[in-house]
């Protein structure tokens, strides 16, 4: 398959296919609803029912720009223009799926954004087999080093137990689609009072419909923060902190295994949990769906596309660049 | 049952993890008070970054490239890769225990083969062979232990650990009186001998020891003259404007230690020379001083003396210094902090008897009454010094507190009022505040800092200022959020001095706040030729 890549996304020229295009294209796959990966309105679009979903919700119909959605289940498969097209979970988020391009006798895994192990909310991810891998390397580095979600649910309901004891008030810092609703749902499951956060609310139905129901939470209210733990958006940090109340600050995320998070998100507890892939976990990925060819698009990608050719696999850094830094990734440059 | 390094490694992530100084104490107490007699000292030592005892002035002699030297065998990692790690990481202990993660025999450390690990490393001189053992310690070790084995070794853990809160701990897990535990530590030096002593119950016999610094007693400032309370039971001494000092000397042997406890012995070979003719041993207070033609110089000529790493005859003789001592807390094996301040005067007024520059001691008088201060401090200023220090007849020496015995009369040498350009977060209490704060003059339309400054405003003013600096704010840098020039502070400060530090070219000394100018605008403010003509004035 030819593959091109550009500042507007990565092009299957013979399907005239666009994965997680820049502006809008004439056919695209999205592998999920972060606004780096999904955006414009390209005239197909095709990605699973919860991404969709997303979507829209960000990018609502338009009558200028008629859109044919495709909604593809996991594991179900699309012929297109004499390809198949088959959907996998990802991981990463609500929705998040896989793609891979069957055509010409190649098999092609585009993972998106990807996580391995199980996160707290979604479907387990699923190795696909493949010839050749498009894979994300945002932890590309082999000093990260992530929490299981049973561990992260373990340290953010004892942190925010701890604090509710002591008369403060735990926040914790997420973005909005993701980690938000993973926090909150950890908090809610645990029968702690949560308070969230307009942004990240707004998606909580979505997840309660996906089985991640949130007992109890309520919207927040900056004035109204005592006894409960809130689930807030990183800039709503310097309001919180400006109540002059006693606010205690987590910081969730895979750059939170680097001790500097610490000053640069301004939290106090740091829980190094992610919903990409770890190190380990990116090296695992390559070596069991067998890819002798491995693209490397965002992150460290010259440094972790060196790592697997010493391992003696074909992988490159292709000359790409996605319009904007990830969702996750605005949080730790906050 | 010998207690783990592995256990000490939780315990210091544990306090890394909360800003509660409280948490932080009960975490470390308890893990102290359950340590087996036999390592509660090299517990008490690896929590002060000290992994060897005894070692005097020797160091392990292990510092960034030897560490990484150890990794990359370790971890067969490329050296390149190693750089990009630590880029990211920022320290090196950090990242060789991140890139450890899964390549480690995962076994567990006890506390005292750490110790002998440490020694091992200490006595072996080769570079290579150190390299050779660390190697083996990563491979073998928990990379979560490996984190803080290496930060003992690298002596810095940078997560609000002082002292003064392994003080606390370990009065807490022995059932010490705090005060004794601090005395204890003071005299010593050692917390890892105060450990053993204050669980034996044995801290009064510990004995003072020389050449640690010991705590300064500090002086609180007294703002009004009428604040002064039975004006004829205090003794005079100028207050100078030099570096505040605390000489050790022996038979010979002499160091110098800072206020911040640091070592400078090697800046003044001068002033060392005249000290190792002192008789007996001694621990004396007192203060650095450029000094020509019988008066003190100004601050920024003593500072190129601690810029040099080697002083030689040349900047000797452009910058010659003397010590002008003014107390004495050590003599010939007795302490002195609980003597009353004329017997260690008189102490003092004998050891230096018969002796001349660059040693002198500084002239000590009683106050007549309230209406004499005022000359008095005139005197001071026109002898070229900063003000007066009071000192209550029959007070004893306080280390480490900033006492009410001590008082120090200050005036300021001028204020400026000066425009916020930038805010940074504090520390501690204020951790979640704006509370430091860049401070610009004007030039034209421009405005240019001048200096930075972080006391002086109460904790609702600095509430009330951090939500409108949040509020202005342009651009942020970790800690540090610029901001729209709009807040007025009133700013007093001791002196003026050419910096290359400000981009006008100048610095202020000691800025404190004096009020929020909320009355007025920035364009308002003092310009630069405010700041030039009071940097003239100082040197007229």
């Amino acid at each position: 398959m030819d593959l091109q890549y550009s500042s507007d996304g990565i092009h299957v020229r013979e399907l005239d296919l666009w994965l997680d295009p820049q502006i809008s294209k004439p056919t695209a796959w999205i592998s999920h609803a972060h606004s780096d990966h999904a955006r414009g309105y390209s005239k197909t679009l095709i990605g699973t029912p919860a991404t969709l979903e997303l979507y829209r919700m960000r990018w609502p119909e338009d009558s200028d720009q008629p859109q044919r959605l495709i909604a593809l289940e996991y594991e179900q498969s699309l012929d297109w223009h004499g390809a198949k097209l088959t959907c996998y979970p990802a991981g990463h988020i609500l929705g998040a799926a896989q793609l891979l391009v069957e055509f010409g006798g190649q098999r092609l895994v585009y993972t998106g954004d990807i996580k391995l192990k199980a996160p707290l909310c979604g479907a387990a991810t699923e190795i696909v087999p493949c010839d050749r891998l498009i894979l994300e390397s945002t932890f590309g580095l082999p000093i990260y080093h992530f929490l299981s979600r049973d561990e992260a649910r373990d340290e953010i309901v004892n942190f925010a137990r701890e604090c509710l004891e002591e008369g403060a008030t735990p926040a914790f810092l997420g973005y909005p689609l993701g980690r938000g609703q993973e926090v909150a749902y950890a908090l809610g499951q645990a029968g702690i009072p949560l308070a969230v956060h307009g942004a990240i609310a707004k998606f909580l139905p979505d997840y309660e419909r996906a089985g991640y129901s949130v007992p109890g939470w309520e919207p927040l209210d900056s004035k109204q923060v005592q006894g409960k733990a809130v689930v807030v958006v990183p800039g709503m940090r310097r309001l919180l902190e400006a109540t002059g109340k006693d606010i205690r600050i987590a910081y969730v995320s895979g750059w939170a295994r680097l001790d500097n998070a610490r000053l640069r998100a301004g939290a106090e507890k740091l829980i190094p949990y992610s919903d990409h892939c770890s190190y380990a976990e990116l090296i695992e990925m390559v070596s069991a769906t067998g890819a002798r060819h491995v693209d490397v698009i965002h992150g460290y990608t010259e440094a972790f596309a060196g790592i697997l050719r010493e391992r003696g696999i074909h992988a490159e850094a292709p000359a790409y660049a996605r319009s904007r830094a990830s969702e996750e990734e605005g949080v730790a440059q906050e | 049952m010998s207690a783990t390094f592995d256990h000490l490694a939780e315990v210091l992530d544990r306090i890394a993890n909360t800003s509660s100084r409280n948490r932080k104490l009960g975490v470390l107490a308890d893990w102290l008070s359950a340590l087996p007699d036999a390592d509660l000292e090299r517990g008490a030592r690896f929590l002060c970054g000290e992994p060897v005892a005894g070692t005097g002035d020797r160091k392990l002699s292990i510092g960034h490239s030897i560490l990484r030297e150890a990794a990359v065998a370790a971890t067969g990692f490329p050296i390149e890769l190693f750089r990009l790690c630590h880029r990211e990481v920022g320290d090196t202990s950090e990242t060789i225990a991140l890139l450890m993660e899964g390549k480690s025999a995962g076994e567990s450390l006890s506390l005292a083969e750490a110790e002998q690990a440490y020694l091992r490393l200490f006595a072996e001189r080769k570079t290579a062979l150190k390299v050779e053992l660390l190697q083996g310690m990563l491979e073998r070790m928990r990379p979560k232990t490996t984190k803080y084995f290496l930060k003992v070794i690298t002596g810095n853990f940078r997560i609000g650990m002082q002292q003064k809160l392994v003080e606390d701990a370990l009065a807490r897990a022995t059932g010490a009186k705090l005060a004794e535990v601090r005395d204890a530590a003071n005299r010593t030096g050692d917390l890892a001998q105060v450990a053993r002593a204050a669980r034996a119950g044995t801290l009064a016999a510990l004995e003072m020891k020389l050449f640690h610094p010991l705590e300064f007693m500090l002086a609180r400032p007294l703002d009004d003259v009428e604040d002064l309370v039975e004006p004829e039971s205090w003794w005079v001494e100028d207050k100078y404007d030099g570096i505040r000092s605390q000489v050790h000397t022996d038979g010979g042997k002499v160091r110098i230690f800072t206020r911040g406890m640091e070592d400078t012995t090697a800046a003044f070979p001068d002033v060392v020379e005249a000290l190792v003719g002192l008789p007996g041993s001694a621990v004396v207070d007192g203060e650095l001083l450029a000094w020509r033609e019988g008066r003190a110089l100004n601050f920024t000529v003593l500072q190129q003396r601690l810029a040099r790493k080697k002083v030689d005859a040349s900047l000797i003789d452009k910058v010659p210094v003397v010590f002008v001592a003014y107390d004495l807390l050590y003599r010939d094996g007795a302490l002195l902090l609980d003597a009353a301040i004329e017997t260690r005067r008189q102490k003092l007024e004998s050891l230096f008897e018969g002796v001349g520059l660059p040693l002198m001691v500084s002239r000590q008088w009683r106050l007549s009454s309230r209406e004499a201060l005022e000359d008095t401090f005139t005197g001071a200023r026109i002898r070229g010094n900063e003000g007066l220090l009071l000192k209550k007849t029959g007070s004893l020496y306080e280390s480490a507190k900033r006492s009410a015995e001590w008082l120090k009369v200050k005036r300021p040498y001028g204020t400026l009022d000066v425009v916020v350009t930038a805010a940074e977060q504090g520390s501690g209490r204020r951790a979640t505040l704006l509370s430091d704060y860049t401070f610009a003059v004007k030039d034209g339309e421009r405005f240019l800092n001048v200096g930075k400054a972080y006391s002086g405003l109460t904790d609702d003013e600095i509430r009330e200022l951090t939500r409108l600096l949040r509020s202005i704010s342009k651009e942020r840098f970790g800690r540090v959020t610029l901001v729209e020039p709009k807040v007025v502070l009133e700013v007093a400060f001791d002196g003026v001095q050419k910096s290359p530090r400000h981009k006008c070219g100048y610095a202020l000394r000691f800025p404190r706040i004096v009020r929020w100018r909320k009355d007025k605008e920035a364009s308002e403010i003092d310009g630069l030729e405010r700041v030039r003509e009071l940097y003239e004035r100082s040197l007229a």
